[in-house]
């Protein structure tokens, strides 16, 4: 008897819930500028996520006071999870119900991709990629309504082919993660430095599956195979195994390592004191160098709202958030097309000091990569980069006729 | 590329060394689809949770050999606990139901742990790292292994021994094995069969989180470890032979030794070779290597 | 007869009422019907074998992905017409179907299950790693399907037409010597094995039926999102496709449409509120299980309907006292 009201009870509430989800009415825009979020908050990525969020929100803080076209920039956020089914659920949702202005986001790059082809270009809704590394996205499937402030594997690759054609490494071994982002900066690694440096040579690769948590194996199968250097392929927490693997087997005496975004601040952390030093690695953004005083209100600023040093995405959210303003004020009027007009060939502030550039030719923001090494130092208890050199944004990014030839693919 | 001999020696006892986490964390997946008939769908949720454990702990003592050893040995003790209050308040009553029902169960508990470890933990990537005195490498017969690996090596075998001696030398133990053959026949002699599961469940998941906080020291703790590792002990046990421990073993050995040797011969295409080798012993014998336990 | 128009006659109506849905509510919500209704199709094929067959297809996904593959890659990398790829996607993902149920369907209940779960599974690693052909973990996007079907409302349509189709056929098929075959099967094989019917022939039968349903969905897909990525042959869909088909009520004939239908619209419209979906999905799930096993739909057919469609709860008891896996 019980258990029948208790279900009755069960289903009533249920369809009442449902009924009243539906019923829920969208915000009628007070027109503020909206802008929706899709990313990842849960899973491995979540760290990225949550920081690039945050630089967002600490960049609108400083917006909103001064305001845009009379109104302020409010944002909503959607979890995707890391699934592309549900990105593109999300921000169609974002597009069709929530009639957001501006899409940006993701760092999952099957969803970029599938968002920039499905709901971008069809919906014809600027879409701003922050985090997601593929070339394709301003490359060879760029279109008109898609940007990004994230570095792309082109750009980094580039990066670390140039700083390690300075160095006297002539055997090379490739390894990483087995996917398209792991193959993605390996080629991209390797074709830069083979054309700066011709006789380097490649004696071998190995490919693990993402977030593998043993590569000792692959580890002592590559220190046997006695290379000078190493291009590891991975990142997020994949690159944190790699880290400890780097370490337990004592590859870094034996033998120089490169990889991109080592010195990315979100692996390096957790690692502590014990992190490997020796490693090379390049990224677009520390919060320790360059030490101009931008910088360091930028940092104090996002140290003070969350509790930590920012990190790459917050760097990147942080530049879009200024694009995102500054294309709007420059169009007069929330329109999209007067918007990507705008936005093309913007220059806004960069938050380590000078300024940043939205090429128009591709629709990619254009900011120096850094090339260091880990090292200890007393002041931080983890291992920070040093002897860092920089690469302008012209020489990282791949010339506007290579970009024009991919797409015409 | 042929590589050495000593390559390849290396390289057998790293895929040995990571066969034995897997059998650590399988032979408790084994146990419990032993005695309960269920695959545990929420055993990645409980390694995860053994890993981020071992971490807190760890930190809470100040890190260090001490706090190592410590989150080691506490750790499943506090996967135990999650894992007899998930069983006593709501898996038990489905005793009773379709086995599908069970599984769908312990479906629905790894999508509420997942959630509740990023809410306890958050979702930054966290580590610990081994004592110093596992830093570097040794060298047996010659041949080179990271000490940890070694440490792996040595441990599993004992937990193998432990588990096989507590199923058939001791009393509960005994009375586990009986269950899994005949629950009925067990609870027609006065025992509580109903507790006997508890026990098995939980038994199986501090084995899991054991593997968890074993596994600490060389990755990144994150969340979605939980999906990783489950579809790599579906197979393994699969293939082993369902509910066997030295099938678990067998399993696991079969698939830490095609990956690490996969890597050294053929290293763009590592990522296919566990699932083909799963392929291929499925395909020659569909019922697992060994004698399933009923 | 009377009564047969009586108990079609609630779907008829939900059937017009969709029909003149589109022009009047907001597009988003066209684009979740839609979705809803391939979700529906790849659950309702999934029952078939798990629901009527009673065999354990723990990843009926892996049909599903190479339908939607099979429909892309010939859109995109052929220039054969879209009709060809229309056909072809099903018949793939049949074929597929066929090889893998060939195995299974030589072991029982959970050996079958995990078995597919091994040869599914290797199909997505192929996916996934085939970067050259497939696009890897990218996946492939902006699939060229003809703009006459690719619009929200003509792609409303279209699917929605499809589905009755389909819909229709399966219920053919289930009311079917062959179809009360299975479910004989299902409820016992030994008995059946008795009286001379090949048990293995027809699970494999009911396998390739519902696998190439499977590829129709997956394929239909495709046509909603022009996109296609591994996700779609990942063992997690398979369990939530499961979910799906025990949220609704995997003994009715249309419970799946119904979990299919609260599982798209929880997580769309649930997601919104909070990233902790996944929690209130298993929150859910289980006061399902405790409470409702017959399903939302068994529930409702339970409580207004005519006869229990299947019987509610089964336990397999052999000779010796212990449960058959």
């Amino acid at each position: 008897m019980e258990r029948r009201v208790l279900k009755r009870a069960f289903v009533s509430l249920g369809i009442l819930i449902a009924l009243s989800v539906f019923m829920l009415p969208v915000q009628a825009a007070a027109r503020n500028i909206k802008v929706g979020i899709i990313d990842c908050y849960s899973g491995p990525a979540a760290v990225y996520g949550n920081d690039a969020l945050n630089g967002f929100k600490l960049a609108l803080e400083e917006i909103n006071k001064q305001g845009v076209l009379g109104g302020q920039i409010e944002f909503t956020t959607r979890d995707t999870k890391f699934k592309v089914e549900i990105a593109l659920n999300m921000a169609k949702e974002l597009v069709m119900r929530e009639n957001v202005d501006v899409l940006v986001g993701t760092i999952n790059s099957g969803a970029a991709l599938a968002v920039s082809d499905a709901v971008s270009k069809k919906e014809k809704v600027p879409f701003i990629v922050w985090i997601s590394k593929t070339e394709k996205i301003t490359g060879e499937k760029g279109h008109r309504y898609v940007f990004s402030t994230a570095d792309n594997t082109a750009m980094g690759g580039k990066a670390g082919g140039v700083g390690l054609a300075k160095k006297p490494y002539r055997k090379y071994w490739i390894a990483g993660d087995d996917y398209s982002y792991g193959h993605d900066i390996g080629d991209a690694a390797w074709r830069n430095l083979k054309a700066l440096k011709p006789d380097v040579e490649k004696i071998g690769e190995s490919w693990w599956k993402v977030g593998e948590p043993d590569l000792v194996p692959y580890f002592t199968s590559i220190i046997s195979a006695k290379p000078d250097a190493v291009i590891f392929c991975t990142g997020g927490a994949s690159m944190t195994n790699c880290l400890k693997a780097i370490k337990s087997t004592g590859m870094a005496s034996k033998m120089a390592t490169w990889i991109h975004t080592a010195i990315d601040h979100a692996v390096l952390k957790p690692l502590g004191a014990e992190g490997p030093e020796g490693v090379l690695g390049t990224i677009q953004y520390l919060f320790y160098y360059p030490e101009t005083p931008e910088q360091k209100a930028f940092v104090n600023a996002f140290e003070s709202a969350y509790g930590s040093p920012p990190g790459f995405p917050a760097f990147n959210a942080y530049l879009t958030a200024h694009f995102i303003a500054e294309a709007f004020r420059k169009a007069g009027a929330i329109d999209t097309e007067k918007f990507v007009d705008a936005l093309e060939g913007l220059k806004v502030k960069s938050p380590v000091g000078g300024m940043v550039e939205m090429r128009a030719c591709d629709h990619q923001a254009m900011y120096p990569m850094y090339f260091g090494v880990t090292t200890k130092t007393p002041q931080y208890d983890f291992v920070i980069a040093s002897d860092i050199t920089t690469l302008t944004g012209e020489e990282v990014l791949p010339t506007c006729e290579e970009i024009a030839k991919a797409r015409k693919k | 590329m042929l590589p050495d001999l000593s390559a390849l020696g290396s390289q057998f006892l790293v895929g040995l060394s990571r066969a034995m986490i897997l059998f650590i964390v399988t032979s408790g997946l084994s146990f419990v689809l032993g005695v309960l008939r269920v695959p545990n769908v929420a055993h990645g949720s409980l390694y995860m949770i053994g890993a981020f454990s071992a971490f807190s702990i760890s930190k809470l003592l100040g890190g260090g050999a001490m706090g190592f050893w410590l989150a080691l040995i506490l750790s499943p003790f506090v996967v135990a606990l999650v894992s007899l209050a998930s069983e006593r308040l709501l898996f038990c009553h489905l005793y009773q139901r379709e086995h599908l029902m069970l599984l769908l169960f312990t479906f629905a508990l790894m999508l509420i742990l997942g959630d509740l470890v990023k809410l306890t933990w958050g979702a930054e990537y966290r580590s610990i790292m081994a004592p110093d005195f596992f830093e570097g490498s040794v060298s047996i017969f010659g041949l080179s292994i990271p000490r940890y690996n070694l440490f792996l090596l040595i441990l599993g075998p004992l937990v193998a021994i432990a588990l096989w001696l507590f199923t058939n030398k001791t009393k509960i133990g005994k009375i586990a094995r009986a269950a899994a053959v005949d629950r009925e026949m067990v609870g027609a002699v006065g025992i509580n069969v109903s507790w006997v599961f508890a026990f098995a469940f939980v038994l199986g998941c501090f084995l899991g989180g054991l593997g968890g906080a074993l596994v600490a020291p060389t990755v990144s703790i994150t969340l979605g470890m939980d999906h990783d590792i489950i579809i790599e002990a579906f197979l393994i046990v699969t293939i082993g032979g369902l509910g066997n421990m030295w099938g678990a073993m067998v399993g696991s050995l079969i698939f830490g030794l095609t990956q690490s040797f996969g890597v050294l011969f053929w290293p763009q295409f590592a990522i296919v070779f566990p699932y083909t080798a799963v392929v291929i012993v499925l395909l020659w014998r569909p019922r697992g290597m060994l004698k399933s336990v009923w | 007869m009377k009564s047969r128009f009586k108990s079609f006659a609630p779907y008829g109506v939900i059937w017009v009422v969709l029909l003149f849905l589109p022009p009047v509510i907001p597009r988003f919500y066209t684009y979740i019907l839609t979705a809803i209704f391939v979700t529906a199709l790849l659950a309702m094929s999934l029952n078939m074998v798990v629901g009527h067959g009673g065999m354990f297809q723990f990843h009926h996904a892996a049909f599903y992905g190479v339908g939607a593959y099979t429909f892309s890659l010939i859109l995109t990398k052929t220039s054969l017409p879209f009709w060809v790829g229309f056909a072809a996607g099903p018949v793939v993902a049949a074929i597929v179907g066929l090889l893998i149920g060939w195995f299974c369907v030589r072991l029982t209940r959970l050996y079958f299950g995990m078995l597919q779960i091994s040869l599914g599974s290797l199909i997505w690693a192929i996916a996934f790693r085939w970067y050259s052909l497939t696009g890897g973990d990218d996946g492939i996007h902006g699939v060229p399907v003809p703009d006459v079907i690719s619009s929200s409302i003509s792609a409303y349509y279209f699917i929605l037409i499809l589905l009755t189709i389909c819909l229709m056929i399966m219920y053919a098929v289930l009311r079917s010597p062959f179809g009360m075959t299975l479910q004989a099967i299902r409820d016992n094989p030994e008995r059946c094995e008795a009286v001379g019917i090949n048990v293995r022939r027809h699970q494999l039968l009911g396998i390739v039926i519902a696998t190439f349903f499977a590829g129709v969905a997956g394929v239909l897909f495709v046509v909603l999102e022009q996109s296609v990525f591994p996700d779609l042959l990942f063992w997690v869909l398979s369990l939530e496709i499961f979910i799906m088909c025990l949220l609704g009520g995997w003994f009715t004939f249309a419970g799946p449409i119904m979990g299919a239908a609260i599982m798209v619209s929880l997580r769309t419209f649930v997601g919104i509120y909070t990233e902790y979906w996944t929690l209130i999905l298993g929150i859910i799930l289980i006061l399902l299980i405790f409470f409702l096993p017959e399903g939302v739909w068994g529930y409702v057919l339970e409580k207004f309907g005519s006869r229990p469609y299947g019987r509610v709860e089964r336990k397999d008891v052999d000779a010796s006292g212990g449960e058959r896996i």
